[in-house]
């Protein structure tokens, strides 16, 4: 699989170039990254969650969402405050995409926290009763949003220099996406040097496999649990807040909506593995986008269709642990 | 001098499922215990039940004198008790050595000192130390299991059923690593081969439907061929 | 078999019949089919109609449910897709094929049958093999799928809007019945009729030889296989007849409602809806789901009176008017409070009281 992933998303990316002429062909495929490594910060805390913690955890959505909401707040306050979202400064700019990204982070890790000691940690190993908790958890958080915020798209302050393309001989590349991918692939980089240089980094690993193994050479798991946890809720909310600005638009239903495509990657690129779901999501983007562009109304139905062939396929997941 | 672990009348469910009906051992410090019995005697969920996987419904498991009955996994493994589970329980997608380091108890110059003789203990797992450790056999797996109990100081070992599945003469090498391992460790040594047992066993339970029915030295079971053959029909 | 002489499991299957037979739970079941029986005659109003039969639906599609995730132990999410499989077939062959007629109505019956057991055993087959967990995620994803077409489908499916069709006969609008009874209570004994039916159906299936390996599997999958039975098939087979009758129901609700789209027959509400019908009642206790139906349909329709009351104490603050509005946040609270603190639902809290009072014997399943 190691070796067969860079043909697949080679051919993915190549394919297209059949259908489609080369300069919208270089735009859809900044657009398929970005989107596909804004799923992949969701998918990756997903994927290490259910890897680790066989936790079917509905909750993520709404952890995108409040993400958003509390990066939003943060982004409105700071430009109503220092105007650093309408500034032309680059400086500024960046300063409010960190603070706001520090403040959508924050809350969702902080959210994560609460989440796993109180709902999960009681039902842990009832599956059944994980997916309805979380469920539930997932409809109170949504609804609070709609009361705290209200029940309305919000627009989401995006940076002056962000937004907008930029021209690179005859071809129009997006900003934001642009930074999106590099966002994405920075956030990749950084997982994967945790999880590989790291003791935390190892001891999860082993406990993707085994966690009663690791149980028994002394490690607290469930303390691994909640850092997982909250980890994964973090990038959640990051996911939430660039989405947001993506879209340059929040709903409440934001998360429910992206979710679906996160468990769709969870599902293709196997339980457990952060490859998987990088490389899952970027499949997953860039066919949306490429097949929107020719027959937008199979959209949808591409996702479903690849994931349907890799179960075909490879039931756990392109990259999943044989289980 | 008291028993380095004491397991006491241990009734222990599975589900709905009275797998252990009344455990009693004694475990003497630096000798080698064996549990014998025959499948699903309850023997590995006897080792469970003390490395604290299985909560006990009733009785009572002591390690130096002191209740164990009820703590988790981990609190019992710290206490200094190093467990080979059947099956060995090798983390396959990660090397060799990083399952050494997965299995030290904090990594420190002390550790890795110890992970230095284990790997000169087993020459094998230094050659495949960057290896994937689903790659190694039968054999070397084994060894890298028993390899991950020794990077900790323990006063304890619980190994079940170390020679299943494997050839015999890579169970003679590990019968030679253990002997070599006995003299001044405690082991708790779970085994259906009775030939591997008697060697390097020097007291022995037997186990029969979720009990234990004999107890005694390995040498006087070995030279009872009345016992050997009711109890294990050897 | 041979003459005289019956094995121990025969017997005691023989002494829980005869139990059954005696028991209170029967007379009390009776009792509830009368009072749904003879609602009509004390001339209800239309909603209070409208409310008896829609819990008669939504207990049984409860319990179909309950067929899957309580006593097969397969958690999924598609069902939702199933029910409205049949109120969309139902509404199309009604309303697209000319005059509506009774033929076309079993038309729609039938092929929202088809298409929901197709589509279940299609899913079953790929992924009942994988952990449970991904099942439900897949089962997730195929529902929203649905949900997705049925919008964008808008020349077949009327789209978000959805459709209206005419019934036929007794069952359309304002009709008058045989015996001088209007259409609408014609069609509330026949709909009736059909919930009790399906009822009896699943329990003889729950209580079959069938069943009791369905609930053998869900208790402990790995015993099953090592004592020989492919639990794969059985899973598939439980799981199909659980789609069937909901695509059944499904068409029912078409023939009472007589409006079809995504949101009230496909979507993620309905989904929520049955689900936490069947935890209120209890998961494994198929009857649960009556218990779940009312009181959710019950405590909805007088919902909106509390709502208002609700609204005008607060009418200050914002975010109090929102909190007052946003009923789906009690609904969530009410759902991750059920699950922790009444996990076994009222049924089953009520049947496991009765069995520890009764020494320990085996709870009727």
């Amino acid at each position: 699989m190691r070796r067969a992933a860079p043909l697949l998303i080679g051919a993915g990316l190549l394919l297209p170039l059949a259908a489609i002429e080369p300069r919208a062909w270089l735009t859809l495929t900044v657009a398929g990254l970005a989107m596909g490594m804004l799923i992949f910060l969701v998918a990756s805390g997903l994927t290490l969650i259910f890897g680790l913690m066989d936790v079917l955890n509905f909750a993520h959505g709404a952890l995108f969402s409040w993400g958003a909401y509390a990066g939003f707040t943060v982004a409105v306050a700071v430009n109503a405050r220092w105007g650093w979202a309408a500034s032309p400064s680059v400086w500024a700019n960046a300063g409010l995409l960190l603070l706001a990204v520090a403040g959508s982070v924050a809350a969702a890790f902080a959210l994560g926290v609460l989440l796993e000691r109180v709902i999960v940690r009681p039902v842990y190993g009832q599956h059944l009763f994980q997916i309805l908790i979380t469920l539930g958890a997932t409809i109170v958080l949504e609804e609070l949003i709609r009361v705290v915020w209200g029940p309305n798209d919000q627009v989401m302050p995006v940076p002056a220099t962000f937004q907008g393309s930029w021209d690179v001989a005859d071809v129009v590349v997006l900003r934001f996406p642009a930074i999106a991918i590099a966002l994405g692939l920075a956030v990749y980089a950084a997982m994967q040097w945790l999880l590989t240089h790291t003791r935390v980094g190892l001891i999860v690993r082993a406990g993707v496999e085994n966690t009663e193994m690791v149980q028994v050479m002394g490690h607290d798991i469930r303390r691994y649990f909640t850092a997982v946890f909250a980890a994964g809720s973090g990038l959640a909310g990051l996911g939430g807040l660039m989405w947001g600005m993506f879209s340059q638009a929040i709903r409440p239903s934001m998360g429910g909506e992206q979710l679906i495509f996160a468990f769709i990657v969870v599902i293709i690129g196997g339980l457990g593995s952060v490859t998987g779901s990088l490389v899952g999501a970027l499949l997953v983007g860039l066919a949306y986008n490429y097949v929107a562009f020719l027959v937008p109304k199979a959209a949808i139905g591409v996702t479903m269709g690849i994931m349907v062939l890799v179960l075909l396929v490879r039931p756990t997941g392109l990259y999943g642990a044989g289980r | 001098m008291s028993d380095v672990l004491e397991v006491e009348d241990v009734h222990t469910d599975i589900g709905q499922h009275h797998i252990l009906q009344g455990v009693s051992l004694r475990v003497r410090a630096d000798a080698v215990t064996v549990l014998l019995g025959r499948n699903g005697a309850g023997k590995t969920t006897t080792m469970r039940t003390v490395m604290g996987v299985l909560p006990p419904r009733r009785g009572a498991v002591r390690f130096e004198g002191r209740a164990i009955h009820g703590r988790p996994p981990h609190a019992i493994a710290r206490l200094g008790i190093g467990y080979v589970p059947e099956g060995q329980g090798i983390f396959a997608t990660l090397t060799v050595e990083e399952n050494l380091r997965v299995a030290m108890r904090a990594e420190n110059a002390e550790s890795r000192e110890r992970m230095r003789r284990v790997l000169g203990l087993f020459p094998d797992l230094a050659r495949f130390r960057g290896a994937r450790a689903g790659t190694l056999s039968g054999g070397q797996k084994q060894m890298l299991a028993i390899g991950r109990a020794l990077v900790n100081p323990i006063r304890l070992l619980l190994i079940d059923e170390p020679s299943k599945g494997l050839a015999p003469i890579v169970v003679e090498h590990l019968v030679t690593a253990l002997e070599a391992m006995k003299r001044d460790t405690t082991v708790v040594l779970v085994e259906q081969n009775f030939a591997m047992a008697s060697r390097l066993g020097d007291d022995c339970y037997v186990m029969d439907g979720g009990r234990t029915v004999y107890a005694g030295t390995m040498a006087a079971l070995a030279a009872d061929r009345v016992l050997k053959q009711k109890y294990l029909g050897v | 078999m041979s003459a005289g002489v019956i094995t121990a499991v025969q017997a005691a299957r023989r002494a829980a019949r005869r139990a059954r037979g005696r028991s209170p739970a029967l007379y009390l079941r009776l009792a509830l089919v009368a009072a749904w029986a003879l609602l009509p005659a004390l001339q209800p109003s239309y909603q209070l109609l409208d409310l008896a039969l829609k819990v008669a639906l939504f207990a049984t599609l409860a319990a179909s449910y309950d067929v899957v995730i309580g006593y097969t132990g397969i958690v999924s999410f598609g069902h939702a897709m199933f029910f409205g499989f049949g109120a969309y077939a139902v509404a199309l062959a009604v309303g697209r094929l000319g005059a509506p007629t009774y033929g076309h109505l079993l038309l729609g019956v039938l092929a929202g049958v088809a298409v929901s057991g197709v589509v279940a055993v299609v899913i079953g087959v790929f992924s009942l093999r994988v952990k449970a967990l991904f099942f439900a995620m897949i089962t997730l994803a195929f529902a929203e799928f649905a949900l997705i077409l049925a919008v964008q489908w808008g020349a077949l499916t009327g789209g978000e809007d959805g459709l209206s069709p005419r019934m036929p006969g007794v069952f359309a609008a304002g009709a008058a019945g045989p015996l001088g009874l209007p259409g609408r209570v014609v069609t509330y004994y026949a709909l009736l009729t059909i919930c009790l039916g399906l009822f009896l159906l699943m329990g003889r299936f729950v209580h079959s030889p069938l069943g009791r390996t369905l609930q053998a599997i869900r208790d402990n999958e790995l015993r099953a296989e090592a004592l020989g039975y492919r639990t794969f098939v059985f899973q598939l087979v439980a799981s199909s007849f659980g789609s069937v009758v909901a695509a059944v129901l499904g068409g029912g609700y078409a023939v009472w409602v007589r409006y079809v789209n995504p949101e009230s027959a496909l979507g993620i509400p309905i989904m929520l809806d049955v689900l936490l019908m069947v935890i209120i009642g209890g998961i494994g206790t198929l009857e649960g789901g009556l218990v779940g139906a009312a009181v959710l349909l019950t405590a909805r329709t007088l919902l909106p009176n509390l709502r208002g009351l609700g609204g005008s104490l607060v009418a200050g603050s914002e975010i109090l008017q929102r909190l007052s509005e946003r009923w789906l946040l009690y609904f969530g609270i009410l759902f991750v409070l059920v699950v922790f603190f009444f996990p076994r639902g009222v049924l089953g809290t009520l049947r496991e009281v009765a069995a520890r009072r009764r020494g320990g014997a085996a709870p009727e399943a």
